[in-house]
């Protein structure tokens, strides 16, 4: 299978070690990814409240990209998959392709509306199937509750971005089963981590991720798993923040979904970049019998 | 389809505080076709089981509003829940009050933290004085200028939406969805004297706190899509105004931060969003990060085509017309 790699900003920076799991997962998996130095920012829906024009074409600069290699698109950020999604979806409307197509044309490029947006969790679900990626487990996560944490926006709105369920949705937690791991039902797995206004108003950000924090572990989960770096880092770079927001200690590992993967395939701690979290995965890790990441 | 009855377990949120120290829920089963509306079967239980039981309810066609609840986790009128697909999916059926309200007794909340919010935003009309209100008839409007109130006209204010969202769960000062797709009717109406007014306002009285998490589109009943409607408010109120809240100029800050590399520059955007000061109080915690993430501290490279971004900012956003 080979697709177009979208690994959006975070992967990029901060969130390095996700676009390291990301490589280590999909060369095992046989997915090929091509690489498009060209790919511009997805507008991570704050340039969408500035200037909603702007944005679809941004996006539609980006998808243009990859129709031209005939390629699909592949994401591994729920807000990257959601605002591209949105991009395809606001471009079926006439008066904003009115808008969008002529700036489009100055910079030589028309994009034709055919590339569909992929996460990496529906690549791995769907195309691929959860069958197929149990059969290649070489370290099932056995004893290790883990708790889906889906992201807004690879869900939501359900008509628009057109994922599975708006509310309910099982793929993720059907995975974590194939990977020999136990998946957790809670309610704030399709809820808000706090990110977008993490900057706007920082103590109810922190309130509302400790608050899926706790839910989770008051549902049984040892460990967090998202497939959106945004959840990422309101979850784990800043659950010391919430911690204090909620005034007790929430001591939860947060995986990247390929992280996840490939514990369960055989990869090393360090190869998916797990030092690199500010929570410690220790005590997940001891659980599948891994050893611990040095500090 | 047809008469065939399916076996329906429902536990149903019960609690009285003259009576009770704290909720339970009390199991019912019926029998019931499995197109039956979870309003009816609650009905059912109030007449033949249990007339204890309080909720609210009137028209039972999705039209009142009144039969708000939360069904198997979800915010949802009764009346237009049946019975058949929950307990495929669920295997029983949950309910319990609205979220975010307090509970009177068992499935009925005060609604007045609901509407205490909405009215604070002045939720009527303020007649535009270069537009005046004609005493003997009525003020109509053109079919084309309805069409701007886009989907806000179907809101029956049932409160699912407001159950249903986390900024309003965490954060008191955040009006709710129902009421901000309210306001955006307002600031769309050609009759509306106060768009400005209303704009420069909502920045500072809690716009900025939605999540755009869409769960209220989600809960919606009637498709108002509250959440599409709050980001129309958002990039009309930085057209008139700019960025004056942190949520604006972090809105701002993040479009201009594109432009120059076509990728985000995470260090900088900070500076965008806070002052100096502000900025500084970031400071341990950034340092905690880039201690794990020492690429935080360094500016990301351009990416290749980056004068293509640039050219599509000069086409849509140096010129950009009001919305």
């Amino acid at each position: 299978m080979k697709l177009a790699y979208y690994p959006g900003c975070v992967a990029q920076e901060s969130g390095r070690e996700l676009d390291q799991s990301t490589r280590w997962v999909a060369q095992r998996l046989g997915i090929e990814l091509v690489e498009f130095p060209s790919f511009s920012c997805c507008g991570s829906g704050f340039v969408d409240e500035a200037n909603s024009t702007l944005n679809v074409a941004l996006n539609a600069r980006n998808l243009a990209l990859a129709e031209k290699a005939g390629l699909d698109l592949l994401t591994i950020c729920s807000t990257c998959q959601g605002m591209l999604s949105l991009a395809n979806h606001r471009l079926k409307d006439p008066a904003v392709r009115a808008r969008v197509d002529p700036a489009l044309a100055k910079i030589g490029v028309a994009y034709r509306g055919s590339v569909r947006v992929k996460h990496l969790l529906e690549v791995v679900t769907r195309d691929l199937g959860v069958d197929a990626i149990a059969k290649k487990v070489t370290r099932p996560l056995r004893g290790l509750k883990v708790g889906a944490f889906y992201g807004c926006h690879l869900l939501r709105p359900a008509g628009e971005v057109g994922g599975e369920s708006g509310e309910e949705p099982r793929s993720f937690e059907n995975l974590i089963a194939a990977l020999g791991a136990t998946p957790v039902l809670y309610r704030g797995r399709v809820m808000c981590c706090g990110f977008p206004i993490l900057f706007v108003r920082e103590g109810t950000a922190n309130r509302i991720a400790a608050t899926q924090i706790d839910d989770a572990r008051a549902h049984g989960a040892d460990a967090l798993a998202t497939p959106c770096p945004l959840c990422h880092i309101s979850l784990d770079s800043f659950q010391n923040k919430a911690a204090k927001a909620v005034g007790h200690a929430l001591d939860m590992p947060i995986f990247h979904l390929p992280q996840l993967i490939g514990l369960a395939l055989g990869a090393s701690p360090e190869e998916l970049g797990l030092p690199r979290h500010l929570v410690a995965t220790d005590a997940a890790l001891a659980k599948i019998g891994q050893v611990s990441v040095p500090a | 389809m047809s008469g065939e009855l399916i076996s329906v377990p429902i536990d149903v949120y019960r609690f009285d505080p003259s009576h009770d120290s704290a909720p339970r829920y009390q199991r019912y089963t019926l029998e019931l076709p499995r197109h039956t509306p979870v309003l009816s079967a609650l009905l059912k239980i109030r007449t033949d089981l249990d007339p204890s039981l309080s909720l609210r309810y009137s028209c039972r066609s999705s039209i009142c509003g009144s039969c708000a609840m939360v069904i198997n986790s979800k915010s949802r009128l009764a009346c237009q829940t049946p019975v058949g697909p929950e307990v495929e999916r669920h295997g029983r059926i949950v309910i319990d009050p609205m979220r975010n309200l307090p509970v009177l007794r068992d499935l009925v909340v005060e609604m007045a933290p609901f509407w205490g919010r909405y009215r604070k935003l002045e939720p009527h009309l303020i007649p535009d004085p270069n537009r005046p209100m004609p005493v003997d008839r009525e003020n109509p409007m053109t079919p084309a200028e309805v069409e701007r109130f886009k989907t806000t006209p179907r809101c029956i204010a049932c409160g699912s939406c407001y159950s249903a969202c986390p900024a309003v769960e965490h954060d008191p000062e955040f009006p709710g969805p129902m009421a901000l797709a309210k306001l955006y009717r307002f600031v769309v109406d050609p009759r509306d004297g106060a768009r400005q007014d209303r704009l420069v306002r909502i920045q500072a009285e809690g716009l900025w706190l939605c999540l755009r998490c869409h769960l209220c589109t989600e809960s919606c009943p009637k498709e108002v899509e509250p959440s599409e409607r709050i980001r129309d408010l958002k990039e009309m109120a930085i057209a008139v105004q700019g960025g004056t809240e942190h949520g604006s100029r972090h809105a701002v800050g993040f479009k201009d931060n594109i432009r120059e590399r076509g990728i985000l520059n995470e260090l900088k955007l900070v500076r965008q969003t806070y002052n100096p000061l502000e900025a500084l109080a970031q400071l341990p915690q950034g340092l905690k990060i880039a201690r794990k993430k020492p690429e935080t501290l360094h500016a990301p490279r351009k990416i290749e085509g980056q004068a293509e971004v640039e050219a599509l900012y000069v086409a849509l956003d140096d010129s950009k017309e009001t919305p």
